[in-house]
């Protein structure tokens, strides 16, 4: 019976099919044919339109709020039309537009990482304007603080103008150290830093541990790791970008660094940035200091208003006595298309843009960023006090800080070299938790072993690429650049 | 009579020929193009340099590429030995006669599979946060656990595991519920009157009607988890985690594509996860039929 009803459905099948070829096409394939093909002629009935005027790329929304007031009373052929979009985006288009010759803005905004992605191939290949000899020829080489120009910086040519500075300071929790009676402008180095602030660290919850640290630092932190190390005199990268990670400076700060987040002397604790729970931390004074770049300001004002008079800022010890009291964090560019034709207009239109009083007066107001335009410095809106860093000029002593900053790399392997480091640290606070040695001193000898492998790492990643080989790096002269 | 508009050796040709243009194109093309990429440096289609198999040469050199393996084989093993045993558990208490309420506990196991992984990610990720986290939080208050515990920091793999358990053992379950519902209930009976206990039966009587069924979900699991990117990616914040602890072999192979821009050095590496998986393909079906002979003599 089973088998008959099979036998008998699917003659009916047959049937309904055979019904169906011999009429044609049946419904459904019909409809999705239509609606396929009036699609198709509503869409191309469509013209592409290529997008007149300048193109600008940027992947920051505040700055595309900065900037479009500042734009909108511009003649409108030299006026940029801005776009905003998200990091990676800007990243995948900028790159497709320089390898692969695809439609590419005639102005992009680039941060630190993403410009370096531009830096991989031979240096004609770069797909930005050399701007080197414009900067120098117009004398802005002077005229914008010296160091914000590593980063857009490859084998002694300039390819981009700085956005900023980026100064780091050390913001603290001023209710509580100054109830403590401590004067923070007493402390020097970070000795110094520990052995003032450890009083702090005494109170303890009811299952022993620590209510609150020193410091938000943890040695997975691998921004943090590079600020410190460039505040030390370190890094990753010497001259001509060659690979320079194994040394003593080096690594001392990462010894230091574990030291602080292990063992009987731990000062650290980790209230991640950007996240709901690392601000809870900060704001429950969990840490009571944390590194804070210029732009740091304003991410606090935004997300854990709960501190509004309850913060200042004080220099970054320094390593040693008379050592720099400032690093940098992040950083921005603005660059020119090599694939634009109107590159001399676009060079006039990115100037007007970048240098300009009123950019540097609302990137402070607005977004707490110094300019990196020394000649707008004695501007009075970075003396205003900040209510936020109770009434603290915060401005002007970023700017103090700013010619201080140290030098960075272009490197596009900066990243894996961060990346290596950081495993390297983590890789020591192992060791220390394994062998009972937590003092900078005791781990110095192993940092160095593992500073020695990463280098190896990230020198064997260069070596594969076969296209910076085949560039020089030009001779540098005193300011790091090329002839 | 009207001769026919087409030879009849041509028509299985024009009848073919939109699936071999969309094969060509999509499939055939785009493998052997990545075969030659793999054996050359690019940037961009305007600088390109044949390096022979020095991209496959580096990668196996590579301690990443082989951490990525490490981790990725953690993984995979979490999966089959902690999630598929426990999918089997969950589909035999649901099995159970008698048992009230079968469908809703089979939609609550379910609906986890329902979620983006995306969002997995996201909520994983908040959980697992130190001292705010809700798990360092539950275990804290239930059996003093350290609220500083670093799940996304030193367990990151675990982490992964305990993440994906959670999502995807509802959809294993189904497979291995659909399975049980098969095992024919004559064996099973005349087990229990020739004296089987509930072990021997399932060994000797569930076990080899499953068996196939199990054997599929394996080598699902085994090829989705060589395959994992999207959940360490989002629970991780695009990172690979500390000292690349949360690094998989396909994230691996997208960074150094498109983060890294080696598209040469992303297709070696895209070619030996193939092998890594053909391998355990071939493995499976070599112990499969192993056991279906051995179960038919």
């Amino acid at each position: 019976m089973a088998y008959f009803q099979r036998t008998s459905a699917s003659t009916h099948h047959q049937r309904r099919s055979a019904s169906s070829v011999s009429s044609g096409v049946s419904i459904g394939v019909a409809a999705i044919a239509i609606l396929a093909a009036v699609s198709s002629i509503v869409v191309a009935s469509f013209p592409v339109r290529p997008p007149t005027g300048v193109q600008m790329w940027t992947f920051a929304r505040l700055h595309k709020q900065l900037y479009d007031p500042l734009i909108a009373n511009w003649p409108a052929q030299s006026r940029p039309q801005i776009t905003l979009m998200s990091m990676p985006a800007l990243e995948r288009r900028m790159l497709q537009g320089f390898l692969a010759e695809s439609p590419t803005a005639d102005l992009i905004e680039a941060e630190r990482r993403v410009a370096a992605r531009a830096f991989v191939g031979p240096l004609e290949s770069v797909g930005f304007v050399d701007l080197t000899d414009r900067l120098k020829s117009e004398g802005l080489l002077d005229t914008i603080n010296a160091p914000s120009f590593g980063p857009w910086s490859s084998r002694g040519r300039i390819f981009g103008l700085p956005h900023d500075v980026h100064p780091v300071m050390l913001g603290y929790r001023a209710d509580i150290v100054e109830a403590a009676g401590i004067d923070v402008t007493t402390i020097e180095t970070w000795d110094d830093f520990v052995r003032v602030f450890a009083p702090l660290m005494k109170d303890v919850n009811t299952d022993g541990t620590r209510k609150r640290y020193l410091l938000n630092l943890w040695a997975d932190k691998d921004d943090l790791l590079e600020l410190l190390l460039l505040q030390a005199g370190g890094g990753f990268f010497g001259e001509d970008d060659r690979v320079c990670i194994a040394t003593p400076i080096n690594a001392r700060v990462i010894s230091t660094i574990v030291s602080w987040c292990h063992g009987p002397g731990r000062i650290a604790a980790d209230a991640p940035d950007f996240t709901a729970s690392g601000n809870q931390l900060k704001s429950d004074g969990y840490v009571l200091a944390a590194f804070m770049p210029d732009w740091m300001c304003n991410i606090w004002k935004n997300e854990i208003p709960s501190l509004a008079g309850k913060v200042k800022l004080m220099p970054l010890h320094a390593w040693e006595r008379g050592g720099r009291r400032t690093s940098v964090w992040g950083g921005t560019m603005l660059g020119i298309s090599r694939a634009s034709t109107n590159q001399d207009e676009l060079w006039k239109i990115a100037k007007q843009l970048y240098i300009s009083p009123e950019l540097a007066r609302s990137l402070y107001s607005t977004a707490d960023i110094v300019t990196p335009i020394r000649t707008f410095w004695s501007d009075p809106v970075f003396d205003q006090p900040d209510p936020y860093f109770a009434n603290q000029s915060k401005g002007r002593d970023y700017l103090n800080l700013a010619p201080d900053v140290p030098a960075r790399t272009s490197s596009p392997y900066n990243t894996l070299a961060k990346l290596r480091v950081q495993t390297a640290a983590l890789s020591l606070a192992a060791y220390a938790e394994s062998s009972r040695r937590y003092r900078p001193e005791e781990l110095e000898e192993r940092a160095m072993v593992l500073l020695k492998e990463a280098e190896s790492q990230v020198q064997t990643q260069i070596n594969r690429n076969v296209f910076l080989k085949q560039t020089q790096p030009e001779p540098l002269n005193s300011e790091g650049l090329g002839s | 009579m009207r001769a026919p508009l087409v030879g009849m050796r041509s028509a299985p040709w024009i009848l073919l020929s939109p699936f071999i243009g969309v094969f060509v194109v999509f499939f055939a093309y785009p493998i052997v193009q990545s075969a030659i990429l793999s054996l050359q440096q690019t940037f961009g289609p305007a600088h390109t340099t044949f390096v022979g198999t020095a991209n496959y040469q580096n990668a196996i050199a590579d301690p990443l590429f082989r951490k990525a393996v490490r981790n990725t084989l953690l993984y995979t093993a979490g999966g089959v030995f902690i999630q598929l045993p426990l999918a089997l558990l969950l589909a035999m208490l649901l099995n159970r006669p008698g048992l009230r309420g079968r469908g809703f506990l089979r939609a609550v196991f379910f609906a986890p599979v329902l979620v983006g992984v995306v969002f997995v990610g996201m909520i994983f990720g908040v959980m697992f946060e130190k001292r705010t986290g809700l798990i360092n939080q539950s275990l804290h208050s239930i059996m003093g656990w350290d609220l500083d515990f670093p799940w996304l920091q030193n367990f990151v793999i675990p982490s992964l595991i305990i993440a994906s358990l959670w999502q995807y053992v509802g959809i294993n379950m189904v497979y291995f519920l659909s399975a049980l519902q098969n095992v024919r209930q004559e064996l099973l009976e005349a087990a229990t009157i020739d004296g089987a206990g509930s072990w021997d039966r399932f060994l000797h009587i569930v076990v080899p009607q499953i068996r196939s069924v199990a054997t599929f979900v394996i080598l699902l699991s085994i090829v989705g988890s060589f395959q994992v990117f999207e959940l360490p990616y989002v629970l991780l914040n695009g990172t690979a985690g500390p000292d690349n602890r949360g690094l998989t072999v396909v994230m691996y192979l997208y960074q150094m594509g498109f983060d890294q821009g080696d598209l040469g050095y992303a297709s070696a590496i895209g070619w030996l996860l193939a092998v890594i998986l053909i391998g355990f393909a071939l493995i499976q079906r070599r112990l499969a039929s192993d056991s279906s002979r051995r179960a038919r003599a």
